[in-house]
This record gives C-alpha cells, structure tokens and sequence, in this order.
C-alpha cells in the first residue's frame, strides 16, 4: 500500500502542496498532469530522496515518513534511466540484486539480457529504460515508482514492457505508482489515478470515473474533453437535470446542485447521423458541420448546434460514409448518461 | 559590419592572441633553453637541488593529500546542499586564493606560530609549525586547497544527483551511494582538482618564505640563488622548476582529453 497524507514538498521555487491520496497493497496507481505539475517529486518523497516540510508517508503497513530511502524497499525508475554509466548493463541490473539467478531472470524478462555486456553508452534511450526496469525490479521492491518508464520505447516494445510489469506487478504482489502523460496508458493500467497540477492534487479515483467525470472543468479540459459549457443546473427529480447553456438545454443523470456549474461531455460520446432516429438517448439535436478534421483513422466534427459548437468524435471510415462536409446538416446524439455536470 | 571591417577585425583578434600566446609562452620557453641542460645535468651533483625539489614534491603532495581528505566532504556539502549562509562560506574558502601570498603567509605565522596558542598546543605534541615541513605544508595547503575545493565542488556539482537517488532506493546508504556511485562518476574531476592543486603547491613561494624560509623548497633556493648568487646561478634551479611544472600540466591535459562525455 501507498498512502501519502497532507504531504508537502519545497524543491526549489516549486512546492508540493497537501497532497493525500491511496493506492492499495497490490494496487497500479497512475499520476496524471502536465510538465511541472510535481509528479517526480512527489515519486521521489515517497522513494525518501527528497526533504519532506509535512505530511506522512505510509508503505506497507510502516509509516515510512522518517525511514531512510535506502530502508523503505522501494524501486525507483525515472524517465532519463539515469544508469550508472561506470558499470556494464549487466553490473547495473545486478547493483542492488540480492538473488543473482532472479536479477538474471529479470533481465531476460525485459530483453536486456543480449546486452548484459554493452557499455552504457552504447544503449538507445529505450534500451536504458528497460535496463532501469530490470535494476529496478531485480531487488524484489514491494512497492515500485516509475516516471514515464515506457517514454522512449517503440510502440512493440512499449507493449511488451508494460505487459511485464503488470505480470510482474501480479506475480510479486507489488504496489505500483507510475507517472504518465499518456491517458490510455493510465486507463489501461491503474487501478487509482491521481490528477496533479501545480504540486496540488486536483483529483483521485478511479481512471474511469476521472475521465467520465471530472471533478472540474480545468480537469475535463486538462483530460481532453473537449465539450465544455459554462450554464445553469436544474434539478429535474428522478436523477435526472437539465443543464442550459446559450439557448441549449441538454439532460444530464444524476442530481447535481441547482445553480450555476459546468457540463463535460466527451467527444466519442456525440453519435452523429444525417437523419433523426429512434433511439433512448435524452440528448438530440439538429446541427450544421462547421468543421471537419481527420487525423488517421479518427475524424472530429463541430457541429453549430443553435449557436453553440458540439465536437463529435468518430471513426473516419463512418464520417466518409455519412458523406459529412461543412455546411452538411447532422443529427448529434448522446445519452443523459453521458453528460458529466461539475 | 561590412566585410573590410570584418577582415580587420579578424586580423586585429588573431593578433591580439598571439601576443598574448607569445608572452605566456615566450619568457617559460627561454628559461628552460638557457638552463634545462644546465639544471637536469646538476641534479646528479647538486645536492641542494636535489634535497630541495624532493622536499617541494613530498611536501606539496602531503598538502595535496590532505586537501583532498578535507577539501572533497565540504566540496560535496557545498555542491550538493544549500544552507543559510552558503554565498558566505564559499566566498571565504576562495579567499586565500584573493589575498597576497606573503600576506597568507604573515596570516598562518599569526595563527599557528610559536607565540599563538594553536602553535603553542602543536608544540607541545612535538609539531613545530614554523621553520619546518610543517610549515611548508601548511603555506601550501593554504594557497591551494581553494583550488581543489573549486574544481572539486564543480565536479559533484555536474554529477546528477538522482543518480544518488537510484543506489539509495537500490540498498545504498549515503556514503555507500557516494563510494559506488558518485566517487567514479567523478574521480577525473577529483583527480584534475588533485593535479591543480599539487602543481599550485609546488609553485607557491611568499607564503613559504615567510613560515618556513628553512628547510629550503625549490622555489625558495631559486629565490636565494637569484638574490645571492646571481642570475647565472639560479637559472638551473629554475628552469628545473618550470620543466617540473609540466608534469602535472601534461597528466591534467591526458586526463581530460581521456574524458568520456
């Protein structure tokens, strides 16, 4: 278990704030925000290389708050490696190893094995990051922190990687914390998914519920939804609200507070047809194209829905097949379901 | 800038640091014509020489030796820390190399002279500071030691500290993480820093000559040659000198061109 409470850090002109959260004994937490939101130094607080100001820090059963780091039996994988450029790949991968034949193992795991005699120069940066995961995890921690540890692996590789850490993470029973920018990446891996910004936590819960539903519209705007409406809530009863925005009024679930808020509202949510069909969704307007932008296999469409603009996510196979083009008149369709009031 | 004033430009600069070049090089390299055969053949006959040069390099790499043992700790604690008063600390380590060396020297023979209470107590466990090795060593500490602790603390200072970070978070403790990791990430630096120092020592005259002016280093015996004998007599003594500063020049310029980036 990770639980990190009131935890506040100075590193420079930056600071950690107050920062709370848990991640279970065997849990995958992910540590989500942008360059400079603190997400190293909040790993390395917790790894205890860094000078806590406040707060506490648990592992495991212990309060490891005033452990020192080399006694907290944490892994600690940054970005950039950072292997000993003195010592062969083998050498690094054996440093803290206290089982030879599961350092070696390991090693063959991430495919680093065919290298063990390679100077550390000679590694591409993808080959460093999986070398810095075997070191890492050939000590046996019970609990590991990575900071964007797939960054510099090819797609294949990256795969191949992440699939090892989780049967590592499953086979050792080890409690994860990673650091990542990429938002598939936290929804594919965590367990609990913890939103920082500034040093401060802006969010924590599941990744799916985060994404779903932000708990601000800075966190929706900062997770990539891209319908976002300043308006007025109604409570309509039965869990179900209105929410108006510009002479829009769309149905949300749930019985969010009366007044002024915000609703968020996915891109791939948005079903776009050229004509009205039957369907159970609450959600259902006519619209004209404004915008066509396709990038591979994914195309996004604004829609002008009585002034306000509505970006529908699909498939660029279903955009050719609905002929869209600007000035093209749509049906937009979305379930109540789908609209996240904050 | 048209291209005339561009040419002029590059002719005047290309001047400038050849006259620069010239007077560095020109007055080392006439000493050592009028009096390296000269000074090489005495050191099988000139015992004086010869007692003085061993005592400059035994002296200057006990003062090196303990630079490094002194200077590497707090060379470490200023890279690697910052605390209230840190722009303090450093400004009065590089203060020796401010302050003019026979100053130094007046300086030291105030503190650890016969009369002081520093000098009095190392007396009493039999080290005499003035007028002995002692002296030499501490004179040439004095002056030196800012050298080492400048190019050391630059060292630690290029050193990443998150390499630390990862041996601590591998089992290490700080001073195993600093045997393990940081002493060979940085042992050239160290070993640069230990190559400039001993070569400043060996140089080093006006703070000697006022703590210690006997037993005689070879910067001294050059001096006293010059002013007693002449400059005939005191060239060999110095163009030894200047051929022996080559030494650590030639191991510092092997060093970093052995430097893996």
């Amino acid at each position: 278990m990770i639980e990190v409470n009131g935890l506040s850090v100075v590193a420079g002109g930056f600071a950690l704030i107050d920062v709370s959260f848990a991640v279970a004994a065997g849990g995958y937490g992910v540590v989500i925000g942008p360059a400079g939101a603190g997400k190293t130094t909040l790993l390395e607080a917790i790894a205890g290389v860094r000078r806590l100001r406040a707060g506490r820090v648990r592992l495991g059963t212990s309060d490891v708050t005033a452990t020192p780091a080399e006694q907290r039996d944490v892994g600690l994988v940054y970005q950039q490696a950072f292997l000993f450029p003195h010592l062969s790949v083998e050498a690094n991968v054996a440093y803290g190893a206290t089982d030879p034949a599961f350092a070696a193992a390991v090693a063959r795991r991430f495919g680093v094995d065919a290298l063990a005699t390679r100077p550390v120069s000679a590694l591409s940066g993808g080959e460093r990051q999986l070398v810095a995961l075997a070191r890492a995890l050939a000590r046996r921690p019970s609990v590991l922190l990575l900071d964007e540890p797939f960054s510099a692996l090819d797609p294949r590789r990256r795969a191949q990687a992440r699939h090892e850490v989780r049967a590592l993470h499953r086979e050792l029973s080890l409690t994860i914390l990673q650091v990542t920018h990429d938002f598939s990446e936290a929804g594919l891996l965590g367990d609990v998914a913890i939103l920082l910004d500034g040093g401060r936590v802006l969010q924590v819960g599941r990744p799916d519920v985060v994404f779903r539903q932000p708990a601000t519209p800075y966190v929706a705007e900062f997770l990539g939804a891209e319908n976002i409406f300043a308006g007025s809530i109604t409570r309509l009863g039965d869990g179900v609200s209105a929410f108006q925005t510009d002479g829009l009024t769309l149905y949300a679930l749930g019985d969010a507070e009366s007044g002024a808020g915000y609703a968020v509202l996915r891109a791939e949510e948005v079903v776009l047809s050229t004509d009205r069909q039957h369907s159970s969704a609450r959600n259902v307007f006519w619209g004209q194209v404004t915008e066509i932008a396709t990038l591979g296999p994914l195309t996004r469409v604004t829609v002008d829905v009585a002034g306000t603009p509505l970006v529908a996510a699909l498939t660029t196979r279903s955009a050719e097949d609905l002929s869209l083009t600007v000035g093209s008149d749509v049906v937009a369709t979305f379930k109540a379901m789908a609209v996240h009031l904050c | 800038m048209t291209r005339a004033s561009h040419r002029v430009a590059t002719v005047l600069a290309a001047l400038a640091a050849s006259l620069l070049f010239l007077f560095l090089t020109a007055p080392v390299a006439r000493l050592v014509a009028a009096g390296g055969a000269e000074g090489v053949s005495s050191l099988g006959v000139d015992r004086e020489l010869r007692d003085a040069l061993l005592l400059t390099a035994l002296t200057a790499t006990t003062a090196t030796i303990l630079g490094a043992l002194g200077g590497t700790p707090l060379a470490y604690l200023l890279a690697r820390h910052r605390f209230r008063g840190h722009a303090l600390v450093a400004a009065l380590l590089d203060l020796p190399l401010l302050i003019p060396h026979p100053v130094a020297g007046i300086a030291l023979l105030l503190t650890l002279g016969r009369a002081t209470p520093v000098g009095h107590a190392l007396l009493a466990f039999g080290l005499r500071v003035a007028g002995s090795p002692t002296g030499i060593v501490c004179a040439m500490l004095f002056v030196s030691a800012p050298l080492y602790l400048s190019a050391a603390r630059e060292t630690f200072a290029r050193i990443d500290p998150r390499y630390e970070a990862v041996a601590r978070t591998l089992g290490d403790a700080p001073w195993r993480a600093f045997r393990r990791v940081t002493l060979p990430l940085g042992h050239r630096g160290l070993i640069a820093a230990c190559i400039v120092m001993w070569a400043r020592a060996v140089s080093e005259f006006g703070a000697i000559v006022i703590l210690t002016y006997n037993p005689k280093v070879a910067s001294v015996l050059s001096y006293e040659r010059f002013t007693s004998y002449g400059l005939a007599q005191a060239l060999p003594v110095a163009a030894v000198l200047a051929l022996l500063a080559l030494v650590p020049l030639i191991a510092l310029r092997a060093l970093r061109a052995d430097v893996v980036t």
